[in-house]
């Protein structure tokens, strides 16, 4: 026999762990199985009473469905009423048992017993489907006037039930509820209350379906014929005084009447007459209202809500503005949580509605009344309580305006030094949208920017930090000094963590570092209010000579910490900063620049070297020396000795390559205009987008598809197609010494642009490197003789290959690929140590150029073989320490992680041997 | 908006009475009662009483032992009739008084062993999330006159 429900209780109290427990529910939902299944009636009560607690602790009770039905069938009360508790807790109303029990509903509901018919009353509010509903809906009518106000009030919540599921019932309906809302009886009232708004909702629901205007049908009409007596009602509550019935803590009934008022807002809602029946009533409940007690502050909240839904006197609205202001300096959280929300939720339904048309006259008075209350929310970024703090944060983004821009801007910055690291990021974003939507003047917006990136420079997004230097850069010369000297300063107080203070200061110092030179002082005006405090201050900073500006730089990129990608940007700050101070006579400055560009050269990372490299060579080429030479006669033999050729140095070059190369360092770009154009189009939308004056605008077109406004496409675009490619030696003179061993592969693929970009290789140890950079794909004839145009005819490449010229690193040069297939290069290499070089840079421009390269100890393998992989855009190069295995193992098995997403290898293919290499095309 | 659920859940998380006003499935449902009891028995008391979870707007009040927690649905424009915490708050209190007036003073154990008891009593107060009675002699007067009415037919159960 199956327990007692106290003792199963008791039992699963006991048990320890949750093992246990599952298996003592088990053991008695099998013994009532067994129960049903023998129709044990007179256990039958009592097991569906321990199904109810199984339920509630989560265990499946399905099977004890149809006993609950068979309860309700029962004569007797307490099977009766422990059977519809079953059918309310346990059946859903998908349940198909539930249509069965429309008879068993119905009889009761004709019950003498009230209680009796309370029970079905109470099913049917809380189950009925639309077809009971419909079944059951003209019994239910019968009670709305039936005399027990016990089944008037749980008539009328079934009703809204029946109500809900069948919409169309509603327009029969709505005549009824005059005579109920005489009623004396609260619990009457306020479920009667709930009724109407539920019919409303679903009224104005109906309507929108059918197309027609929700506030103009005859439900609604009906209803706001009822407004003066709802508005009686409300009064009458207010001022009843004190009854015993239904007060709490002095309030009469209070949740009646926050339904009434609920009820009055959606009345009066676009509503003219409704909202002036309203306006007396709602100033009464405003003002009246004690505040002391949770239950006051409810009726006030509602009624605050109100004003604000409906069509209410401008005095009202200030009115209910300032009942929330008060809510602010509660010190109970949860009264000024809901005030922070509603006074959000105003804001944005007046900047909702104000939009595109002319602001109304109450919108302006309620946010003018809001304003006055901005120091109390501001108090809010202070509170222990980290949702209020996200709520007044949110509050405070829509209060910001022109004028008070500068004192917000402040409070922010302010919470951003306090806030959670995880949540500064956001906050960031937002001060530059409020800073970029509102600032005052172009000093004021460089400086809060600046002051952001100092506290959180680590975590402002890269949006924000290109978004700084594009600020800086469109704001007049004045300003640039300013922010540059600015920058330096908090470069040098920073202890190298913040990452986006150093991106914009390195780019700033590099652009305009001969201002640093020179001193810089600003007294600003005195504004016309007196709003600041402060007396004028002129701020002064003193002259830099050129080597302190450069040693900023090289403390930043000397850090351990320091990340790649500020080296990088620092490289090419100091090629930038060798033209700035090129005709200031410092020799000590452009030494030391010179030493800090070369010093990378046989960096571990390519794009370091890469950098390192090239800028060498512009800087050389401004000064018009060509640092190797290949000679147009070389043929391909020639190509693999150049390394003995690497003494030629010294060689001029002629005028429209120095040129090329001074205007290159004077233009040379940071940001990436159409990349960081489109960002912002994504996220702050359109029309923000600063233009116009930003000088990389001007070299744009000149570099044929311009979407790369880096280094390349500058050499592309603008080097001569005559010039001959100069190359460069790499970190030491004697080519060809080094020993088999030391062999580096590198290997460049050029793919991204039209205009062939200039690669670059360098070895480490004691090979030689060069450069060469190729002729522009975009022009007719590229030199003949140019050796290294290897990849002119893509897909199949037509490999040189000399056969001792191992010591030497490659360069390959790429035509555009074709677009769809897309190759890549494998270089396949058994027996020999290969050094390889991470490249991992997030920045789109980079990962357009595929530079690859891999050393047998990188992590990133291929699952199956082990072989190294790199993952960059469009092209792979792998290298294999078991190329055979790749190809037994082939196919779509094999995968890469390519641009951080799994792609599968379809294709093998060996394309050609070369310098002992095996040189794979991949088809992914 | 009504009410979705009300949960009676002890300070070791334990659900104690649970009461569905919109109909969840029973996996969904256990997982969104660890999920909301874990986030509200986490917060301290000087945090607010107030937590959205999962398009639901939960509001809990504690008393000694028992955290009452009630969840209404987020209205998805955000303002067709937005939810009146302070309201649901004062409600959750009302039931408190109601049901220490019912049981002299409700405990955890009380509502354990008696859990059909507690039921009916909800069931006074709300009906399908609505708000029926909030006065406690209203309330209470049926369920006493309930009682007798069960024990002329003589109780099988317990």
């Amino acid at each position: 026999m199956s327990l007692k429900l106290r003792d199963l209780i008791r039992k699963v109290r006991a048990c320890k762990t949750a093992a246990e427990e599952r298996a003592v529910i088990a053991k008695e939902s099998a013994m009532i199985r067994t129960a049903i299944r023998e129709e044990q009636e007179h256990y039958r009560h009592r097991n569906v009473a321990k199904l109810l607690f199984m339920h509630m602790l989560g265990y499946p009770t399905h099977f004890g469905q149809l006993e609950c039905l068979k309860l309700i069938a029962s004569p007797h009360f307490p099977e009766k009423r422990i059977g519809y508790l079953g059918m309310m807790l346990l059946l859903s109303e998908e349940a198909d048992v539930l249509m069965l029990s429309t008879n068993s509903l119905k009889n009761d509901m004709n019950s003498k017993n009230k209680f009796i018919a309370g029970l079905s009353l109470c099913t049917i509010g809380n189950l009925a489907t639309a077809d009971m509903s419909r079944d059951l809906a003209p019994e239910v009518d019968k009670h709305l006037k039936g005399g027990m106000p016990y089944l008037r009030k749980k008539a009328n919540l079934a009703m809204a039930r029946c109500l809900t599921k069948c919409p169309d019932m509603v327009e029969d309906f709505v005549d009824r509820v005059v005579t109920l809302l005489k009623d004396k009886n609260h619990g009457v009232l306020i479920t009667v209350v709930q009724l109407m708004t539920q019919v409303l909702l679903i009224d104005s629901r109906n309507a929108e379906e059918e197309g027609e205007d929700p506030f103009e049908t005859d439900c609604r009409k009906a209803f706001l014929r009822l407004v003066p007596m709802l508005v009686k009602m409300l009064r009458n509550l207010l001022g009843s005084g004190y009854s015993p019935e239904y007060d709490v803590g002095g309030i009469s009934d209070p949740f009646l009447q926050v339904q009434l008022l609920t009820l009055l807002r959606l009345l009066g809602t676009q509503n003219e007459t409704a909202s002036e029946e309203m306006n007396d009533v709602l100033a009464q409940v405003a003002t009246n209202t004690e505040s002391s007690k949770n239950a006051g502050n409810a009726i006030l909240y509602e009624c605050v809500q109100t004003i604000m839904g409906i069509e209410s006197e401008d005095g009202l609205r200030v009115l209910a503005v300032n009942i929330l202001g008060r809510f602010l300096l509660n010190r109970d959280n949860n009264i000024r949580y809901v005030a922070l929300n509603t006074l959000s939720r105003c804001i944005v339904e007046q900047q909702y509605t104000g939009d595109g048309n002319v602001p109304t006259e109450s919108a302006n008075t309620a946010s003018a009344a809001l304003q006055k209350h901005r120091q109390t929310v501001v108090d809010c970024l202070k509170d222990p309580d980290i949702s209020i703090r996200q709520r007044a944060l949110e509050l405070i983004y829509y209060m910001v305006n022109q004028g008070n821009v500068e004192s917000l801007a402040a409070e922010l910055l302010n919470y951003l030094v306090l806030c959670p690291r995880e949540h500064r990021r956001d906050i960031c974003t937002r001060i530059f949208r409020v800073v970029e939507k509102f600032s005052p003047d172009d000093r004021w917006r460089v400086d809060t920017l600046i002051t952001m990136l100092t506290i959180a420079g680590r975590e402002a997004s890269r949006d924000v930090q290109s978004a700084t230097v594009i600020y800086i850069s469109r704001s007049p010369p004045d300003i640039h000094a300013y922010a540059t000297h600015k920058l330096v300063k908090a470069i040098r107080d920073d202890d190298g963590s913040q990452r986006g203070l150093l991106v914009v200061g390195v780019w700033c110092i590099g652009e305009y570092g001969d201002l640093l030179l020179n001193p810089y002082s600003y007294t600003p005006s005195v504004r016309n209010n007196d709003a600041t405090t402060s007396a004028p201050v002129s701020i002064t900073f003193m002259a830099l000579d050129a080597v302190s500006v450069v040693e900023a730089i090289k403390t930043i990129i000397d850090r351990h910490s320091c990340p790649e990608y500020v080296k990088e940007r620092a490289l090419t700050s100091f090629a930038k900063l060798s033209d700035r101070f090129a005709d200031k006579g410092d020799v000590a400055a452009l030494d030391m620049l010179a030493k800090l560009i070369k010093k990378h050269e046989v960096s571990h990372s390519l794009e370091l070297q890469l950098r390192s490299c090239e800028y060498a060579a512009l800087i050389n080429a401004s000064k018009g020396i060509k640092t190797i030479i290949t000679k147009p006669a070389a043929e391909e033999e020639d190509l693999f000795g150049l390394a003995d050729n690497g003494g030629d140095s010294g060689e001029s070059v002629s005028a429209s390559v120095i040129n090329a190369a001074k205007e290159a360092l004077s233009r040379m770009p940071v940001v990436d205009l159409k990349v960081l154009r489109k960002k912002q189009e994504d996220a702050f939308g359109s029309g923000t987008m600063p233009s116009g004056n930003y000088p990389v605008e001007a070299s744009a077109p000149a570099s044929g598809g311009g979407d790369l406004l880096d280094l390349n496409d500058m050499f592309g675009g603008e080097a001569p197609a005559s010039a001959p490619a100069p190359a460069q030696n790499g970190s030491s003179g004697g080519g060809g010494e080094a020993p088999k061993s030391d062999l580096d592969l590198l290997s460049d693929i050029f793919a991204a642009t039209p205009s062939s970009a200039p690669v670059n290789a360098a070895s480490t140890g004691g090979g030689g490197g060069f450069d060469i950079f190729s002729t522009p794909a975009s022009q007719s004839t590229p030199a003949p003789a140019n050796p290294i145009d290897l990849f002119g005819s893509p897909p199949a490449m037509s490999m040189p290959t000399p056969a001792s010229q191992n010591s030497n690193p490659l360069d390959i040069f790429g035509a555009p690929p074709p677009v769809q297939s897309q190759p890549a290069a494998m270089m396949a290499t058994p027996n020999r140590r290969q050094h390889h070089r991470r490249y991992d840079s997030k920045d789109a421009e980079y990962r357009r150029r595929s530079y690859l390269c891999f050393h047998p100890d990188e992590k990133n393998r291929c699952r199956r073989c082990t072989a190294t992989h790199q993952e960059i855009s469009d092209y792979l190069v792998l290298f294999l320490p078991c190329y055979p295995k790749l190809m037994a193992c082939g196919n779509q098995e094999h995968w890469m992680v390519l641009g951080g997403k799994r792609t599968p290898i379809l294709d093998v293919k060996l394309n050609t041997k070369w310098l002992g290499y095996d040189l794979l095309t991949l088809t992914l | 908006m009504p009410i979705s659920f009300l949960l009676m859940v002890n300070k070791q998380g334990q659900t104690r009475l649970s009461s569905y006003y919109e109909w969840i499935s029973m996996v969904e449902r256990s997982a969104l009662e660890s999920e909301i009891i874990r986030k509200c028995l986490s917060r301290s008391e000087l945090q607010c009483s107030f937590v959205e979870y999962r398009g639901y707007k939960v509001v809990y009040r504690r008393y000694a032992s028992l955290f009452f927690i009630v969840g209404s649905r987020l209205s998805k424009d955000g303002n067709d009739n937005p939810e009146n915490e302070l309201g649901m708050l004062e409600f959750i209190h009302n039931l408190v008084e109601t049901m220490d007036k019912w049981a002299g003073s409700i405990c955890e154990l009380d509502i354990m062993y008696q859990l059909e008891q507690v039921h009916f009593l909800l069931d006074e107060m709300v009906m399908n999330g609505y708000i029926v009675e909030t006065n406690k002699m209203n309330v209470l007067r049926p369920l006493d006159l309930m009682e007798r009415e069960n024990q002329k037919s003589e109780s099988m159960y317990r």
